[in-house]
């Protein structure tokens, strides 16, 4: 265990331990938009920057992204200091020029005292903030299915070629986990469809209603060592089954003696 | 045949020497890229054809020497009469035959061949006269020019792989990383951190596995002097990086370079092969308890790979992009092992310092600053080439003493040095030291070495411009000041080159500039607002004439420039009528032509035809 | 020593007051949750059981969470998701093979029972003693 000084008060955490989940802990309201905690920290956004020093650093300061430094013992940070409000508004500015529409950055942006952004606004905006929190969370998966393409101010999400990607198996987490919800997919009927490929959702047994899609449950079975049969049925089948298996399990515990 | 024995060495040394000796002249051809694309490759056909067909006495065509670039650049193609020391300049194939019936079959100098100083007019005929190398010192160049770098002995020869000979057979890793960091030899790739100290850091790191990699990317526009050393003296490299390794326990080594220096990948993978041959690479070196193989990785083409975690991912395979350095690469590189990245230029440094120590380093260049420094000299300077000098040798020095001055007797404006990354210094810091900690002090920084010339016809707005833009295409793009401010920062540095500009403009460009630079994750971003925060510090009147008068002073920015034919000097030939490919100039015979402004693109061509300096660029 | 959950069938009534302690308890944001507990029928007029996850030695869910966000809690003898790691892909929910992985669809989250800490409140409000928490003298069972 280490201690910290942060905003003043002093505070305990582990040797290592990434600072944004230590000041998340401390109710420091920090924003951020490219973590995600099933994924490595990123570093993208930019927003979670904080000030920091140290006794022996002789005043010099840094200002380091919390997601990706380690608490170490004697640490002095700063989370609110002009600098750094300056920096989040300089950033969410920019942000606006990209994504003038997109609501969960124009709440962020008004927090921050940004209505509308400074600079001149791209040719093509949309709701993609490039946190990268789709590609990384589907990479985590073990999936890989999209990717980011092109570099700098080209950069975009997408499949391999921009063509249906094969890799995917229409688990949706990409989806949904997407801050700003800017990745489409529609659920109709019994097919799914996202990033331009079609799925089939899988039909219960018993009730007939969609359940996940056969790639995924092929890919779960396949690769997880669960029996594909699992998947024919939904939780409510399953639940109702398990209680009529149990029912009879308790007849018999009845009708034995003690 | 495998050499086990630091005797052995020194025995193939010998016998080569005594079999190349049996020349007593040798002609050396500069192959480097440069001159190969201004027909290098015919003149050595030219020369092995003639030797074919006219058997000149006690000299072959193994005395044909083709050797790395030379440096001297401007006046290729070079080629080099040794031991005399004859440089003959601007050669032609058709040259061949009178180069070696005079200067080899007699001791004769072929005076229109030879190097004219434009100072006085003179011809100089030898090497440590001309003033372009008599103000050089060449440590890591030392080898280049002078070497075949595709034939291992020419290395052997020249004292090569002695300094690993002793590091394996006298010294134990920590004397050796005692040694570099006694020299104080800083990391040449730009960012100038001490090299002991990052061996040191990583050898303290408890692990089994550790790697060593080169960084052959050299991404800076204009700058060519990795490519050179890893052309003209690849085994240099080599030896630097197996002195690493042995030093900071690695048993695997990369070299990464990048896409478009495809000589250098031949030279090094033939380089790397003639080693694992002779045993110098591979298992118990030199009989040694020491294990090394190095592998070549290559780049596809990205600037940003130059950075030292990007480049890592590239080499594992991955997009390359770099990442937060809490946790540096020495602690948790390649494949998350500790790793040691250098730059070519410091790895060919150490091999120097380990056979003549480390004190002896020191005592060259400045405090703190020991040893010398590479550059790519060019723009607008009349030698423009590959050079080197001792640390703090002032810019004055390099660009009028070794640069010759600028060329069309056009005024100094000012000096790009570190790439795109770096800033622009005036003539009012001519006499400034080049040195890391002189350059950065002064808003620039050293870089890699690039170093480019500007006069006064160059437009310091569009200098920023072009640079930004270089810098917007190049960025990975993973975080927001960097991909998005940079676009932004570009964007209204067009508006000013395009007369849009407004004060209001230049004030939140300085801050956004700022923010950036705070802001941004990687070396790309953090002095990717340099060029425009440097050349607002030295230039901010130039900015000022773009915006309130809508005036571009030196000429370029097309919309803010008018051409105007001079009805004083102009004869009416009409020559620059033929030029204008849009027909925008009109006139009567012998009377003075009319440029029509709305048609006009100020391309330049009028201007360039006209034998009387007769088109005004206002 | 290891706790478990202990359900006895016969016990229960169906009176359904687990599945109110339970949905109360995970309850968030002023809205109530969704309960993990489901008192089903059991095939028989009589016979009423208390469906709830069975903690598996080899659990399914474990299995199937590819971002790796169900992990066993020693203390308490349950398995649970960290809701801070879980992306909702619903691979856990398709895979048990009693449905004890469920979605809650108010607070839009994947929920599973975790034995509230230590201290079940279905068991604990359970009038017949249907549901009881004990910790196992016997063997240890636990994650393989």
């Amino acid at each position: 265990m280490v201690t910290l000084r942060i905003n003043g008060k002093l505070v305990r955490a582990k040797e290592g331990e990434m600072l944004l989940p230590v000041l998340q802990r401390e109710k420091i309201d920090i924003p951020s938009l490219c973590h995600h905690k099933a994924v490595e920290p990123y570093g993208g956004c930019r927003l979670c920057m904080v000030e920091i020093t140290k006794q022996e650093w002789s005043g010099r300061q840094n200002m380091v992204t919390s997601c990706l430094y380690p608490a170490e013992d004697g640490l002095i940070i700063q989370t609110h200091t002009t600098a750094l409000i300056e920096l989040r508004r300089t950033i969410l500015d920019l942000y606006l020029a990209r994504c003038p529409d997109t609501p969960e950055i124009q709440k962020l942006a008004a927090q921050y005292g940004v209505f509308q952004t400074s600079y001149e606004q791209v040719a093509k905006p949309d709701d993609c903030i490039l946190c990268g929190l789709c590609t990384r969370i589907c990479d985590r998966m073990g999936f890989g299915a999209i990717s980011a393409v092109n570099r700098g101010h080209k950069r975009e999400i997408a499949p391999p070629l921009k063509n249906a990607p094969p890799d995917c198996v229409g688990c949706l987490a990409c989806a949904l986990n997407c801050p700003t919800k800017h990745i489409q997919y529609t659920d109709c009927g019994f097919t799914r469809e996202i990033w331009g490929r079609k799925f089939e959702l899988l039909a219960d047994k018993q009730t007939g209603r969609p359940t996940i899609t056969r790639e995924f449950a092929d890919y779960l079975s396949t690769h997880r060592d669960i029996p594909r049969d699992y998947f024919e049925q939904n939780d409510e089948s399953h639940r109702k089954e398990t209680a009529l298996i149990l029912g009879k399990i308790a007849v018999w515990n009845r009708e034995v003696p003690q | 045949m495998k050499i086990l024995k630091t005797k052995q060495l020194e025995q193939l040394a010998e016998e080569y020497r005594k079999t190349a000796g049996r020349h007593k002249k040798t002609v050396t051809v500069c192959c480097g890229t440069g001159c190969l694309a201004k027909g290098a490759q015919k003149i050595v056909e030219a020369f092995e054809e003639y030797l074919d067909r006219c058997k000149v006495r006690d000299f072959t065509v193994e005395a044909v020497k083709k050797t790395g670039c030379h440096g001297f650049c401007e006046q290729g193609p070079l080629v080099v009469i040794e031991p005399q020391g004859t440089v003959y300049t601007r050669v032609k194939p058709k040259d061949a035959e009178s180069i070696i019936e005079q200067s080899i079959g007699h001791d004769a100098v072929i005076e229109r061949l030879l190097y004219t100083n434009p100072a006085d007019g003179r011809k100089i005929e030898k090497y440590a006269d001309i003033p372009f190398y008599a103000h050089q010192r060449r440590i890591a160049l030392r080898n280049v020019g002078k070497i075949a770098p595709d034939d291992i002995r020419e290395y052997i020869a020249a004292g090569g792989y002695q300094a690993l000979a002793k590091v394996l057979t006298k010294m134990t890793p920590d004397q050796v990383i005692e040694e570099i960091s006694k020299s104080e030899l800083r990391g040449r790739g730009g960012g100038g951190f001490l090299t002991g100290k990052k061996w040191r850091t990583c050898r303290n790191v408890d692990s089994d596995v550790r790697y060593v990699i080169c960084n052959g990317d050299e991404g800076d526009p204009g700058a060519f002097m990795d490519c050179s050393i890893m052309e003209g003296d690849p085994h240099a490299v080599l030896e630097g990086m197996m002195i690493c390794a042995f030093a900071v326990g690695a048993s695997e080594g990369y070299i990464y370079v990048r896409e478009e220096y495809p000589l250098a990948v031949i030279r090094l993978k033939k380089a790397i092969a003639d080693c694992e041959e002779y045993g110098l690479l591979g298992k118990s070196i030199l009989g040694a308890d020491f294990a090394f193989s190095i592998r070549i990785a290559r780049g596809a083409g990205a600037f940003v790979c130059g950075e030292s975690s990007a480049l890592m991912r590239s080499v594992a395979g991955e997009m390359g992009e770099p990442r937060a350095k809490y946790i540096h690469s020495v602690v948790k590189g390649l494949y998350d092992h500790p790793t040691v990245l250098n730059n070519v230029e410091t790895f060919v440094n150490v091999p120097v310092i380990i056979n003549n120590g480390a004190e002896w380093f020191t005592k060259i260049g400045v405090a703190k600053n020991s040893g010398t420094k590479a550059f790519s000299l060019v723009g607008k300077v009349r030698n423009t080439g590959l050079i080197e000098v001792a640390m703090g040798t002032t810019l004055r020095e390099i660009i009028y003493d070794i640069g010759g001055g600028i060329i069309d007797g056009r005024s100094f404006k000012g000096v790009q040095t570190g790439g795109p990354s770096g800033g622009c210094l005036p003539a009012a810091l001519l006499d400034l030291p080049v040195d890391f900690d002189s350059l950065t002090e002064a808003g620039s920084m050293m870089g890699s070495g690039g170093m480019i010339v500007m006069d006064d016809k160059t437009c310091m707005v569009d200098v920023a411009r072009y640079f930004l833009n270089f810098l917007v295409s190049e960025s990975c793009g993973k975080c927001v000041p960097c991909r998005e401010g940079l676009y932004q920062l570009h964007k209204m540095t067009v508006k000013i080159c395009e007369g849009r500009g407004t004060e209001e403009d230049l004030i939140k460009m300085e801050k956004l500039a700022n923010q950036i630079v705070a802001g941004s994750l990687c070396g790309l971003g953090k002095s990717g607002s340099k060029p425009l925060l440097s050349t607002l510090k030295y230039y901010r009147d130039e900015y000022l004439a773009h915006i309130r008068d809508r005036k571009c002073p030196a000429g370029v920015c097309k919309n803010l420039i008018t051409y105007r034919v001079n009805p004083d000097l102009c004869t009416g030939c009409m020559v620059c009528v033929k030029a204008c490919a849009y027909q925008a100039i009109a006139g009567r015979k012998k009377e003075p032509q009319v440029i029509k402004e709305d048609v006009c693109r100020k391309c330049g061509a009028c201007v360039a035809v006209c034998k009387f300096n007769a088109i005004d660029v206002l | 020593m290891k706790a478990r959950l202990v359900i006895t069938p016969h016990l229960c009534t169906g009176c359904r007051t687990c599945e109110l302690a339970c949905s109360f308890t995970h309850g968030r944001d002023g809205k109530i949750g969704q309960s993990r507990i489901s008192p089903l029928n059991g095939g028989f007029s009589d016979i009423h059981i208390p469906v709830n996850c069975l903690q598996c030695e080899d659990p399914a869910c474990v299995k199937a969470c590819l971002a790796g966000a169900i992990s066993f809690n020693e203390k308490t003898g349950a398995y649970e998701i960290n809701q801070e790691i879980c992306v909702h892909c619903l691979a856990c929910v398709a895979a048990c093979p009693f449905g004890c992985s469920l979605v809650d669809n108010q607070l839009n989250i994947v929920v599973k029972c975790d034995l509230c800490g230590g201290d079940p409140v279905c068991a604990h409000f359970c009038p017949s003693k249907a549901l009881t928490y004990k910790q196992l003298q016997s063997k240890a069972v636990g994650p393989k």
